[in-house]
């Protein structure tokens, strides 16, 4: 057993770390309050193939390991959770199902160009009334000679609004319930399917979360992903690997927490000396640093578990709920740290925050979470 | 074809480097390495001759061998192959002795048409090994470049040296040896397929034997502290007394006399 990243690992997150300190740091603060889509470092992240970074150099990938990849993520989310999470989107959500799935054909059509960062990708699964039980969703899909005909709503589907490219989710024979739900590729600009108007979200403010309409929406039969039927187990495999990029960006969320804390404890004098050296702040950065920790070895060892080819749903269901909920504790702890400035707009611990509290909902809250693992445990 | 050869040096990043608050005693034990920063400059001038002139580029350093990381690093900015001067002496090594063990690595590679070296390193900043190399090699030396050009007709340089109050332009014959300024270029962030592809590149690996060397390192380092600032936190107004008080606080802490 060894706790080393190989040496390439290591010089991607030092060369992450300087594309940040560079690109990201500089326009995460107001990408977040004004907030706009970052489209210049998608740009630039599609230049230094961090766009499919997993997936084999014959799709257009980098053909890099997992952990690379979850590795990239955290340390964009350190920067800014914004960013991180547009790649997330792109490679664990839209990437994946199509490299598990999709048909060589379909893999050089939509794989390559959205590894390639020519195009992003969007995965709309939620409705309105379908959210953790998403087979009471009402989309459907009905086959039409050679095309099939998708009508339904889609909530909270993140990338939309820049999406080239969407993986759809509907039913194509509602009485078999999960089991007659079927996936679809529908390329942007297909007549009937329209992205609405941004959300306006409480953190992740860059990233572009929008309802997607589909009206009539006519694809080709080709376009279906998979079999029909296939589509819940392809929306349950793609959550499970998505849930290490979210752990990967909460990890890197509650890493920045801890940043900020011990910077800013270390400079803060109050009774003639730096805040470090009171106990208070000390056991809050000592709880802080220990949680951080746990939650990367669990999100790499899903990780690992990953580019072993073992099983990972439970290693992901647990590095997921651990590294959220020490995003969600510590970001919170932070603002404590710095006092009344935390609370300040402008300041980074502020957008953290907000920024992690979505890290314990989306991809399957904790509560999603914790009934994985119980199953997995108890079983 | 142009043959490029940069040398770099693998140093501690400073940015990891803590100091003890009591005994202002540098703590080293979780330092992580880097290229030296003006060397990054030196591997992206070769690699844009690379680009335009379609040179070859070979990446020399002198290290113990547990600095192997540097290869990959310094592969995935460009260069074709790396040659890895490597012996567990080679360690605290005094300006001279660096120049000397680049040399005869540098001889052993064949024909060369350029080195490129940064100014001067990231820790020690002597600003010594490039001429001193150039010297031992008996070939010209450019400094302070930051702007070079190849002329492939006359197969010479063109660098402008930034001088104090100048900025000197010089043609050179090649073969030569040029060390360059930050501003020369920006180094990239390479891509992830050039650092998954740094694996797949030739390295040299050279120990001091082969080289007919042996080295005892003469540099010691008897003791290094951090400097440590201490506001004083006084206010002065600009009054004749305030001035007068200023002047009297700069003497009483022995900044001026």
């Amino acid at each position: 057993m060894h706790f080393q990243l190989t040496e390439e690992q290591q010089l991607v997150r030092a060369n992450v770390r300087e594309f940040c300190q560079k690109y990201v740091e500089p326009i995460a603060d107001a990408v977040d309050q004004e907030p706009r889509f970052p489209s210049e470092n998608v740009k630039r992240l599609a230049e230094q193939d961090w766009l499919g970074i997993p997936y084999p150099q014959e799709y257009g990938g980098a053909g890099a390991d997992y952990l690379t990849y979850i590795i990239t993520i955290e340390e964009l989310s350190r920067a800014c959770a914004t960013t991180g999470f547009i790649v997330e989107v792109n490679t664990s959500l839209a990437c994946f199902p199509l490299y598990k799935f999709g048909t060589e054909e379909q893999k050089k059509k939509y794989l390559v160009p959205l590894c390639k960062g020519e195009m992003l990708g969007s995965f709309a699964l939620t409705e309105p009334g379908a959210g953790t039980d998403v087979a009471a969703g009402l989309s459907t899909a009905v086959l039409d000679g050679n095309e099939y005909v998708l009508n339904g709503t889609k909530m909270f589907i993140s990338n939309s609004p820049v999406a080239g490219v969407f993986i759809v989710f509907a039913s194509t024979d509602k009485s078999k319930g999960p089991k007659g739900l079927s996936a679809f590729i529908v390329p942007a600009g297909t007549p009937g399917i329209k992205a609405g108007e941004h959300q306006n979200k409480m953190g992740i403010r860059g990233a572009l979360t929008a309802e997607v309409v589909l009206n009539n929406c006519r694809i080709p039969k080709e376009n279906l992903l998979g079999q029909e039927g296939q589509g819940f187990k392809i929306a349950m495999m793609t959550l499970d690997g998505g849930r290490i990029g979210i752990a990967a960006q909460a990890l890197g969320i509650a890493q920045a927490a801890l940043d900020e804390s011990i910077r800013y404890s270390k400079e803060r004098v109050q009774f003639g000396k730096p805040i470090a050296s009171l106990q208070p702040i000390q056991w809050m950065i000592a709880d802080m640093a220990t949680d951080v920790e746990a939650s990367r070895f669990l999100t790499y060892y899903a990780a690992w578990c990953y580019d072993q080819g073992l099983p990972y749903a439970k290693e992901a269901a647990m590095a997921k709920l651990k590294a959220s909920e020490t995003a969600a504790h510590h970001t919170n702890r932070a603002i404590q740290v710095h006092g009344g400035i935390g609370y300040i707009k402008g300041q980074k611990v502020e957008r953290l925050f907000r920024d992690a509290k979505i890290t314990e909902i989306y991809e399957g809250t904790s509560e999603v979470m914790r009934m994985v693992i119980a199953g997995s445990v108890l079983r | 074809m142009l043959k490029v050869i940069t040398c770099f040096k693998w140093v501690i990043d400073e940015a990891d480097v803590k100091v003890d608050a009591n005994s202002r005693r540098l703590i080293l034990d979780r330092v992580g390495y880097k290229i030296s920063l003006y060397d990054r400059n030196a591997i992206e001038e070769a690699a844009l001759l690379q680009e335009r002139h379609g040179a070859g580029v070979v990446a020399v350093t002198v290290a113990p061998p547990t600095a192997k990381q540097c290869l990959k690093d310094a592969l995935s900015r460009g260069p074709d192959k790396a040659c890895f001067v490597n012996d567990p002496s080679l360690v605290e090594l005094e300006p001279a002795q660096t120049a000397a063990v680049l040399a005869a690595a540098i001889k052993g590679q064949g024909d060369f048409d350029l080195i490129l070296c940064g100014e001067g390193s990231s820790d020690l900043y002597t600003q010594q090994v490039g001429p001193a190399l150039a010297e031992k090699l008996n070939i010209p030396c450019v400094t302070y470049v930051n702007k070079l050009t190849y002329d492939e007709g006359e197969k010479r340089i063109i660098a402008e040296r930034k001088l104090d109050d100048c900025v000197e332009v010089i043609s050179v014959p090649l073969p030569a040896l040029v060390t360059v300024l930050p501003d020369i270029n920006t180094p990239r962030i390479p891509t992830l397929k050039q650092v998954l592809g740094a694996g797949k590149k030739p390295v040299d690996n050279i120990t001091l034997d082969a080289l007919g060397l042996a080295f005892e390192p003469c540099l010691q380092t008897t003791g290094i502290l951090g400097a440590t600032m201490e506001r004083r936190r006084l206010k002065f107004g600009a009054e004749a007394e305030d001035i007068r008080a200023a002047v009297g606080a700069l003497l009483k802490e022995g900044v001026i006399a």
